[in-house]
């Protein structure tokens, strides 16, 4: 299934490059413009992506003696984290509700997926599963909790996360192993395992960060950029964004607002389901700590703001920049100071104090101001062609 | 902490385990002395072999989160290993296996990351250590949900996990694998220990009542103590309640403890949720009704509870104040590194990774199976707690057990809050292969099969 929609997303992807690129002199804004361009650009940025946080990070690293580089294995949980706020986004920046319980959805789809994995060990079905009750579990908790809005509606979300986070630990653990996690998971690779997830996806030894879960990763991010773009980009995406901008309005002009609020919700959580099986056949194991305690809902939140809740693909800078401090610089020794060890939250506090602070559009709406910025000084073609793929590599 | 860059990734390792690549290691591996140059005989595995004259161990323990201030102190344990393995000192100097010379001529290097007491962070971690730093070994855990969960992706990356702080049953028992092994004692061994001194102490036929927290350990340590208790002391269980993990307040729970009925408390409770739930049992004036029993102490438990301790019967897996000379050495370099003595915390991290290296040294070679050959079975007796013995069926270590008792504030010093009660023999203690949480293991490949 999902390859065939990649088949046709590739399509979109060489139609649009070329008109793009053929037009050449035409102003940046007009490229900008175009509905397929985030997707186009995603594409470029995903494979640079490796290279950039493994290798060329991890020279820079040797060079000035700190473990700065990424590690295999980064890249894609970068992705998934990104596919799941990307979801997360359309309800916190456009429809404007803040969920507090979207680890439930995050965590429900891997332990599904995880469990399906035993009967039929097929990623794609676990994805499909994993997104299924997602979003049949998605359905009535957004029936009861949109009733409420603001912090109640927050809260609800909450309640309903810890619930579920609870019996996993406890009364659920014959299903879910409980506090021991799941490990058991029978899907290793493509095809029946013939393509293994850590195999490298191409036999170049200096790209062996390319592996064949970065590629599914990467195709399922292509999917959810794809997918959110024509959400966003449809007239039911303008309403959602109307919501968030003034929902008595929206009333008045005669929509069920409680629908567009619900089905807001439902495909968030349709996101965080994909992301959630893709976690699992990432990770090969889930524990009801990462899947379902509110902290990983908070986490979705903090990347959502971190990277910008303005556009389609900014939370996934945050994703970035989150995953990366938690799991890269909590590694590093500084010379004079010494291991940063625990003090990685205090270096991601900071980073989010600051670019709320500073940035309040986040890190994307930063990088947006800044080619805004640079076009506007040179006007000309070149620096709208470098400043492009200045905003799609930056991090 | 600066290391060697490898050109060679574990990655590319893997794909040239063929002739070429094993021919060409070879010249290094000459170089290293070991034994005959062993090192060729085999083909690529996890980060096995290891590039360059350094060998990296993986140090991953809670740097943040409730057991951090443990963690601490591992590190401290792990930090004085590295050393002692370079340069020699401690129990290097008295092992036979160890020369002070680095690990079959290679110096050791480390690197460290934050579990955060959290299964993913954990896996996380040590994931980049595998395949980033190219580490052969990672250690540490302290809290069972997270060793559990390295030996698990440990198993998978064939990379070798030494596993620090962790009690429950289920690490050498339904979760336990090939690659990792256990020198602690588990929540079975702590109920076999205890029962028996509890029983002579306070006699039999008494009921009591358990609290437990929800988790992995804390399913396993009320079980176990129930077990015990029932079949040593034959006493009765009025009821085991479960508290959830990271409780502040147990007084809704500890006042529907029956104070007519109740002859003996257990307080199922590690670390923080122990520093609440004892001094909120005492302050409620259950101890006046009944005896109270916390199975598993640790330093900052008995730390933050320390005027709440005083006559607390509990297990401890090792004591400073141990006589033997093993337990001497360690506390006196220790104690001259860091100037405080070390909690059990940090001899278990200290001795696991020496453990790690004498086993390579045994087995002339970093490739995981014949190290794990070299420790499955292996008998020693000079980790500070007599004869041991690492088991070849689930990789739990068969050893002594401390019973202690906490001290009244009047005798407390800053370093000594418990004292040694009885050091529970190894015979008396255990069970077979095919009985008790062995039952349920099976350890998985070597991955040379």
């Amino acid at each position: 299934m999902t390859d065939r929609e990649v088949a046709t997303d590739g399509g979109a992807v060489a139609e649009s490059g070329e008109p793009a690129s053929a037009s050449g002199g035409s102003a940046l804004s007009r490229l900008r413009e175009r509905d397929d361009f985030v997707v186009v650009a995603s594409a470029a940025a995903l494979i640079v992506f490796p290279f950039l946080l493994v290798d060329v990070l991890g020279i820079v690293g040797d060079v000035i003696g700190l473990s700065i580089g990424g590690y295999t294995g980064l890249p894609s949980l970068v992705l998934i984290y990104g596919i799941i706020v990307i979801g997360f986004n359309l309800l916190l920046g456009y429809t404007g509700l803040l969920s507090f319980g979207h680890a439930a959805f995050f965590g429900s789809a891997a332990y599904s997926a995880a469990l399906f994995s035993q009967v039929v060990p097929s990623p794609l079905l676990m994805v499909v599963v994993g997104t299924l009750v997602a979003t049949l579990l998605a359905w009535p908790i957004g029936f009861v909790s949109i009733r409420r809005s603001g912090v109640y509606f927050a809260v609800l979300t909450l309640t309903f996360g810890q619930a579920l986070y609870f019996y996993a630990l406890g009364p659920g653990s014959w299903l879910t192993n409980g506090d021991n996690g799941f490990s058991n998971i029978e899907a290793d690779g493509l095809f029946l395992g013939a393509l293994p997830f850590d195999a490298p996806l191409t036999p170049l030894p200096f790209l062996d960060s390319y592996t064949v879960m970065y590629g599914f990763a990467a195709v399922s991010m292509l999917v959810a950029v794809w997918v959110g773009n024509r959400i966003i980009n449809s007239p039911y995406g303008l309403i959602f964004e109307a919501l968030g901008e003034n929902e008595e309005r929206v009333e008045f002009v005669g929509l069920n607002v409680f629908r567009y609020k619900l089905m807001a919700f439902v495909i968030s959580a349709v996101f965080a389901g994909v992301g959630g099986a893709l976690f699992v056949i990432h990770e090969q194991y889930i524990h009801p700590t990462t899947g379902l305690y509110w902290i990983q809902s908070g986490d979705f939140v903090i990347m959502t703001v971190l990277g910008g809740t303005g556009g389609l693909v900014g939370p996934v800078f945050g994703a970035f920049v989150f995953e990366y401090v938690a799991n890269v610089v909590s590694g590093v020794s500084l010379p004079a100071i010494g291991s940063i060890g625990s003090l990685w939250r205090f270096v991601l506090g900071a980073v989010f104090v600051t670019i709320v602070w500073v940035f309040p559009r986040g890190i994307y709406g930063a990088g947006e101001d800044l080619v805004a910025m640079l076009t506007d000084r040179s006007g000309g073609e070149g620096g709208g062609d470098t400043a492009a793929a200045d905003g799609g590599e930056r991090e | 902490m600066a290391r060697d860059t490898t050109a060679l990734s574990r990655r590319d390792v893997l794909k040239t385990s063929g002739a070429a690549g094993v021919a060409g290691l070879a010249g290094l591996a000459g170089c290293t002395g070991g034994g005959g140059g062993g090192d060729s005989e085999y083909p690529a595995l996890g980060n096995y072999p290891v590039e360059g004259d350094e060998v990296v161990f993986g140090f991953n323990v809670p740097q943040s989160g409730s057991y951090s201030q443990e963690g601490a102190d591992e590190l401290r344990g792990y930090n004085l290993a590295k050393e002692h393995l370079n340069n020699g000192g401690g129990w290097v100097d008295s092992w036979e296996d160890l020369s002070g010379d680095g690990v079959l001529g290679k110096t050791v290097a480390s690197v460290e990351g934050d579990t955060a007491t959290d299964p993913d962070t954990a896996r996380q971690s040590a994931t980049r250590m595998i395949n980033r730093d190219n580490a052969i070994m990672i250690t540490g855990g302290s809290s069972s949900a997270t060793a559990i969960a390295m030996q698990k992706l440990c198993q998978e990356e064939k990379v070798q996990f030494m596993a620090c702080l962790t009690h429950s049953n289920d690490t050498t028992g339904p979760e336990c694998v090939r690659y990792s092994f256990r020198e602690m004692f588990n929540a079975y061994m702590t109920g076999q220990a205890l029962a028996p001194v509890l029983a002579e102490e306070y006699g039999e036929d008494l009921n009591f009542y358990q609290l437990y927290a929800d988790y992995s350990w804390g399913q396993t340590q009320q079980d176990s103590m129930n077990q015990f208790f029932t079949e040593v002391g034959g006493w009765s269980q009025i009821e085991s309640v479960p508290t959830p993990l990271g409780t502040s307040d147990y007084s809704s729970y500890l006042s529907d403890v029956p104070r007519d009925e109740t002859d003996v408390l257990v307080l199922n409770h590690y670390g923080l949720d122990a520093a609440n739930s004892l001094p909120q049992a005492i302050e409620a004036g259950l101890d006046q009704d009944m005896e109270i029993v916390v199975p598993l102490y640790n330093r900052l438990m008995a730390e933050a509870a320390a005027g709440s301790i005083d006559g607390i019967f509990g297990t401890a897996d090792w004591s400073w104040q141990l006589e033997d000379s093993a337990s001497q050495s360690f506390t006196e370099a220790f104690r001259s590194e860091y100037d405080k003595v070390p909690s059990y915390a940090a001899r278990l991290a200290y001795t696991q990774a020496l453990q790690y290296a004498a086993a390579c040294e045994r087995a002339e070679t970093f490739y995981p199976p014949e190290v794990i050959r070299a420790l499955e079975g292996y008998e020693y007796d000079n980790a500070g707690l007599g004869a041991e013995t690492m088991r070849a069926c689930d990789h739990q270590a068969q050893r002594d057990v401390l019973v202690v008792r906490g001290l009244p504030s009047s005798d407390q010093t800053e370093s000594r809050l418990l004292e040694v009660v009885n050091q529970t023999s190894r015979d008396q203690l255990g069970y077979g292969c095919n009985e008790g949480p062995a039952a349920e293991c099976e350890l998985g490949e070597y991955g040379d099969e």
